[in-house]
């Protein structure tokens, strides 16, 4: 993996978290971010340094009232949680021991606290009984293209009977029994991440990875009030998803090994940490590697804005949405739909029957409008 | 999206401004809407941060919630805005006329109906949520609020549940009414920030729609339209202002919050203005008023049920209500969609393109032309019509026509170019066609397969006798003591 | 006054215009600069506001006579059982005259620490940690000194031990209030409701109607199934939360109590006195032996 160090720079790779693992399965198809992820490159300040700064930020409320949520489900040993457990899950009452796994002492690193975190589930996966019921902060580690990532998942791996399963703790509203079905779809995706480092480290201690759920616990508060509810959701479909964008993530070295050997996206920070690389050269590097953007890049990566400027720049048809797209019949220029609707451009093989429709298209708007 | 519409989005993005897909306007526009611009605070369901609304566009109302934690502050809020909501759709009660109905008693019938116009789907959604978390409270007991504030509830409640409807436009978000006329040169993602969607229609002097879109992109100089705020204008602004107030909850320190605020939502205040003023520079198409109709009967009824002392909406369809409720809006579409048709031919062409519709000029008729024998012989008349249209479909389809609104036609043959149709209704019960009814040799014309007919409703059990594998009957809806009394933090 | 307040106004807008900028474009230093800068004209606007407005009526908030530590080691003597900050916020609030803040929790433990460090045993008692069974301080817990170790160290079943004795202790001081002819705030009402949600039989709503599975459905992805526990407000009888949390702390002792033992039995061995109030260093012992493992 030394290529992939050379094209990041003299810098660590950037560390993924669950949130960032679940947004690599936004946009599969895209090279320049699967090659910009495998190398751990930190892609927001490349867009930045692009002139390019991504659109994201999280408003201080929603962060507090995230955290004030979480510690209200986790206090007193998770008294909230076990309420919920004992009701969905018919969690006996002798099954209350709680373990924070974080609670170690001191700020240890994380490879000792996922030696830790490794220690007491092999305990309970091992135990068949008073091993131990619910853990805080298991310290999680993910493999993605040859690296390790340390997930610290606010979420509490819970045991009952030979099963574990992922609590995620979320603190959108579920009103009447509903909640806004792409938070629930978010909090799905990264509670996969969960699941399937908890399996992997269950293989890893020779324990059958089948123990782990693919029914995660999801707790919300409910209506207007902080009072929290449980339900499950089932996330084998984005467990399906997670796994096969890792396993491309794996073989993004046919990729790398196809990319020019001087290639790399170094910022060349100085020792204040600025970058000094030339623009024009990131540019270049960064237009080296396809990208494939698509309008929802715009709220899940980094680089969007800039690959949107690309996008642009080449008159692509991408820059109208998936819907437009296959309106076009995957025509992938404006000039070239636009040739082929008014008879300039004559139909390649296979174009013949959207070169009619929009040629027919141009004509009854031209008639009506 | 139909290839029109692509083709039209390729347009906008190849001359840089945005390209009708209308040519009249198909939702009804109050002569006095209400605007409503609603911020909620980030991270919660239904907390509200600040609002402005009102009907007349120099002024404004702003209400503001100083500390959107507290939730005294939120049914003062909530007060206020029943202040300026209740009094509005009230005086729209007062007027109203007799309608005639065959078979049945005649009812009086609002003449106008409440419209409320906000910038996007998530200000409809908010306003729902406004509505399920207030119409429960009481005017006693444990957790007091404002009697208006139920009273409140049930109207935001019934403009979001009737905003469902396919063609209701009592409640309306300004993007989706704005992206149903035009077609701009980005997606329909990006099309969800009115800034953005009016930099492309409307740009200002010397500015193409895609640079206008582009700066309308930078919240710095467009605030997002709501009802999320800018997360950077939270970190920098409204944090240290909350918290002043927090320490010290002075006139000053509410003020400064408004203050806050109210740069937020002024720039979206003056776009939700110039949006009403794009969609009235459109002329109405015919099918509006009938919907209007619709929507000002559907006022009238829940205004009867307010007035009768029925309970609050429940908070979820039992499984009759829901499938009538979804069969009724399938049919609403439909025929909501037959009508944008029927009046308008930019709408038609979508039609053409797929061959469920087609324009030509008629070639030959036989005016005379009748079937059956005896006392069963009607007279059918007979009309071929060249089309170089792709029309699709098959003979024995009933087509309807905007040149001849309630006349039906089916189909008898196409063939090369031409199609032959027969009339069935709509040409005179004489047994000659009433004179206009056939079309003339050389007349341009145009079918649909479109029917905005009233159907019968799907046959559905009375709720009481609701299968139990849907539910059984549900529970007689009686509030609940603990409705009122939900916790609300 | 060089500068009238519109003026100030004006230049606060623009500052905050200018830093949210500078944020976006993730220029640090220029942000701190005028992070500066912006307090600068605040503090001019509040000096300006302060002397165009006439004296203030707002008086300090009526604080307690007796000294943060005193207030937190009277809240923990009630409840018996170490306690998060939280916590003993919400039982003082509930159950004395007074305002803590949470705020003012937070430095309390090192300052102990370091008042012992200085004069071991000087003063009668100390707000000291809850060790963990790896022995070393429990993060977020306060205890007291004088307690037995078998009292102030948290095995896997304490938590929850100490949360039903936490019930208890509050339903007892609401039962004396009321042999004693007193209405017990509603704050220790509240207290009490929010405590008896999270145990089973003592409330006398939630496990009845409610229970049965709702249908809860989320329009999700995956499918979503499982039951909603709603809440919402009951005044709890203080006996019955007694007798609930007693049937259910019955059910724990014996394994609670063992493993308490054994780890206090570890720390009584092991550990120095600064420690065992403390905590351990088995963070650096663990260290070394990694860092030994790695090498």
């Amino acid at each position: 993996m030394d290529r992939l160090d050379l094209l990041r720079g003299p810098v660590p790779p950037r560390p993924h978290d669950a949130r960032a693992i679940a947004a690599l399965a936004a946009n599969p198809g895209c090279a320049r971010r699967a090659v910009l992820d495998a190398a751990g490159i930190d892609k927001d300040a490349t867009a930045t340094h692009l002139g390019f700064p991504a659109p994201f930020g999280q408003s201080p409320f929603a962060i507090t009232r995230g955290n004030v949520f979480e510690s209200l489900v986790k206090e007193s040993g998770c008294a909230e949680l076990l309420r919920l457990l004992r009701d969905i899950l018919d969690l006996p009452i002798p099954l209350a021991a709680y373990n924070d796994l974080g609670d170690v002492g001191g700020n240890p690193s994380a490879h000792l606290r996922h030696s830790h975190t490794r220690k007491l589930i092999d305990r309970a996966a091992r135990d068949a009984d008073d091993a131990g019921t619910l853990y805080d902060h298991p310290l999680l580690r993910l493999d993605i293209a040859g690296h390790s990532s340390y997930l610290e998942p606010d979420v509490v791996a819970f045991r009952l009977g030979g099963l574990f399963r992922i609590v995620e703790i979320k603190s959108f509203a579920v009103v009447d029994g509903q909640a806004e079905p792409d938070k629930v779809a978010a909090a799905a995706r990264q509670a996969a991440v969960y699941v399937l480092a908890l399996r992997n480290l269950l293989r890893e201690l020779g324990h059958d990875p089948g123990r782990v759920s693919h029914d995660v616990v999801l707790v919300c508060p409910e209506n207007f009030a902080n009072r929290p509810t449980a339900t499950l959701v089932d996330v084998r479909r984005e467990l399906a998803v997670l796994k096969r964008q890792l396993a491309r993530m794996t073989r993004v070295g046919t990729m790398v090994d196809a990319l020019p050997p001087e290639l790399t996206f170094d910022l060349a920070r100085d020792a204040d940490g600025v970058p000094t690389r030339p623009v024009a050269e990131l540019r270049e590097a960064v237009r080296g590697v396809d990208a494939r953007y698509a309008p929802d890049c715009l709220s899940t990566c980094d680089l969007c804005f800039f690959c949107r400027d690309e996008a642009s720049a080449e008159g692509s048809t991408d820059l109208l949405g998936r819907q437009v797209r296959d309106a076009l019949g995957g025509v992938a220029t404006v000039a070239e739909a636009l040739g082929l609707a008014d008879g300039s451009l004559t139909p390649d093989e296979g174009q013949e029957e959207i070169a009619r429709l929009l040629r027919l298209a141009d004509r009854i708007y031209a008639e009506v409008s | 999206m139909s290839t029109l519409a692509a083709l039209a989005r390729l347009r906008a993005l190849q001359t840089g401004t945005a390209k009708r897909l209308a040519t009249v306007r198909h939702c009804h526009l109050s002569e006095r809407p209400m605007v409503f611009i609603p911020l909620r605070l980030a991270g919660e369901a239904a907390a509200p941060l600040a609002a402005m609304a009102g009907t007349d566009p120099a002024r404004p109302r702003l209400l503001v919630v100083p500390q959107p934690r507290d939730r005294d502050l939120r049914f003062a809020f909530t007060a206020e805005l029943a202040e300026i909501l209740l009094p509005y759709v009230e005086g729209l009660q007062k007027a109203t006329e007799t309608v005639e109905r065959r078979g049945a008693e005649p009812y009086e019938r609002c003449l106008d109906a409440p419209q409320l116009i906000v910038p996007n789907r998530g200000a409809v959604a908010f306003v729902h949520m406004l509505g399920r978390s207030t119409r429960f409270r009481r005017a006693e007991g444990p957790y007091a609020v404002h009697p208006s504030v139920p009273v409140l509830g049930r109207w935001l409640t019934f403009l979001a549940q009737r905003a469902q409807y396919p063609g209701s436009a009592v409640l309306l978000a300004a993007t989706e009414a704005l992206s149903l006329h035009w077609a701009t040169g980005q997606s329909m993602l990006e099309d969800a920030n009115l800034a953005s969607l009016l930099g492309w229609i409307d740009p200002p002097a010397g500015m193409t729609g895609a640079s206008a879109a582009r700066e309308a992109e930078d919240p710095l100089v467009w605030p997002p339209a709501g009802p999320a705020t800018d997360p950077g204008f939270d970190t920098e602004v409204l944090v240290p202002a909350i918290r002043a107030y927090e320490q010290r909850p002075t006139e000053r320190a509410a003020a400064r919050v408004g203050e806050a605020v109210r740069t937020q939502l002024e720039p979206t205040w003056g776009l939700m203005w110039r949006a009403i003023d794009l969609l009235g520079g459109l002329p109405a198409g015919p099918g509006t008023a009938a919907r209007w109709e619709a929507d000002r009967a559907s006022f009238t009824n829940f205004t009867a049920q307010l007035a009768e002392g029925g309970p609050p909406q429940p908070k979820r369809d039992g499984a009759v209500g829901a499938a009538s409720r979804l069969a009724r809006m399938e049919r609403a579409q439909a025929s909501y969609d037959a009508q944008r048709a029927y009046d308008d031919p930019l709408v038609m062409a979508g039609h053409r393109l797929t061959g469920e519709a087609f324009t030509g000029t008629v070639v030959a008729t036989d005016p005379d032309h009748t079937e059956g024998e005896g006392r069963g012989r009607k007279l059918r008349p007979l009309l071929t019509i060249r089309t170089t249209d792709p029309a699709r479909l098959a003979p024995g389809a009933r087509l309807g026509t905007p040149e001849r609104r309630g006349q039906q036609a089916e189909v008898v043959e196409i063939a090369g170019g031409l199609v032959t149709l027969k009339i069935i209704k709509g040409m005179g019960r004489g047994k000659a066609a009433t004179p206009g009814a056939v079309p003339e040799v050389g007349e341009r014309v145009c079918y649909a397969a479109l029917s905005d007919e009233f159907q019968p409703p799907a046959s559905l059990p009375a709720p009481e006798d609701t299968p139990w594998t849907h539910g059984g009957p549900p529970p007689e809806h009686v509030p609940a003591d603990e409705d009122p009394e939900e916790e609300w933090s | 006054m060089s500068e009238t307040l519109d003026d100030l106004e004006e230049r606060i807008n623009e500052l905050r215009g200018e830093i949210r900028r500078a944020v976006r474009a993730r220029e640090g230093i220029l942000a701190r600069s005028l992070r500066a800068e912006l307090r600068t004209a605040e503090r001019a606007w509040d000096h300006a506001v302060a002397a165009s407005e006439p004296p203030g009526t707002d008086e300090p908030p009526p604080g307690s006579l007796l000294p943060v530590r005193e207030q937190v080691h009277q809240a923990l003597t009630l409840l018996g059982v170490p306690a998060a900050a939280k916590m003993i916020v919400a039982v003082h609030g509930a159950l004395r005259a007074g305002s803590l803040k949470g705020a003012q929790l937070t430095s309390l433990r090192r300052d102990e620490e370091r008042s012992f460090g200085t004069s071991p045993f000087a003063r009668p008692y100390y707000l000291c940690a809850a060790l963990t069974d790896r022995l070393s301080a429990s993060r977020g817990l306060l205890a007291v000194s004088t307690w037995p170790l078998e009292q102030r160290v948290v095995g896997p079943l304490s938590p929850r031990v100490d949360f039903l004795t936490t019930a208890i202790r509050v339903a007892e001081h609401i039962l004396r209030l009321a042999e004693t002819g007193e209405q017990a705030p509603p704050s220790a009402q509240r207290l009490l409701s929010r405590l008896a949600q999270n145990i089973p039989g003592a409330t006398p709503y939630g496990h009845g109607t409610r229970h049965l599975a709702t249908g809860l459905t989320l329009a999700g992805p995956g499918t979503a199934s499982g039951a909603g526990v709603a809440g919402g407000f009951a005044e709890p009888d203080p006996a019955v939360v007694v007798k609930a949390a007693q049937a259910e702390l019955g059910v724990h002792a014996a394994a609670d109590a063992a493993a308490r033992a054994e780890i206090a039995g570890r720390a009584r061995d092991r550990l120095r006195d600064a420690e065992r109030l403390f905590g351990g260093t088995m963070l650096s012992l663990a260290r070394t032996r990694a860092a030994g493992r790695e090498v």
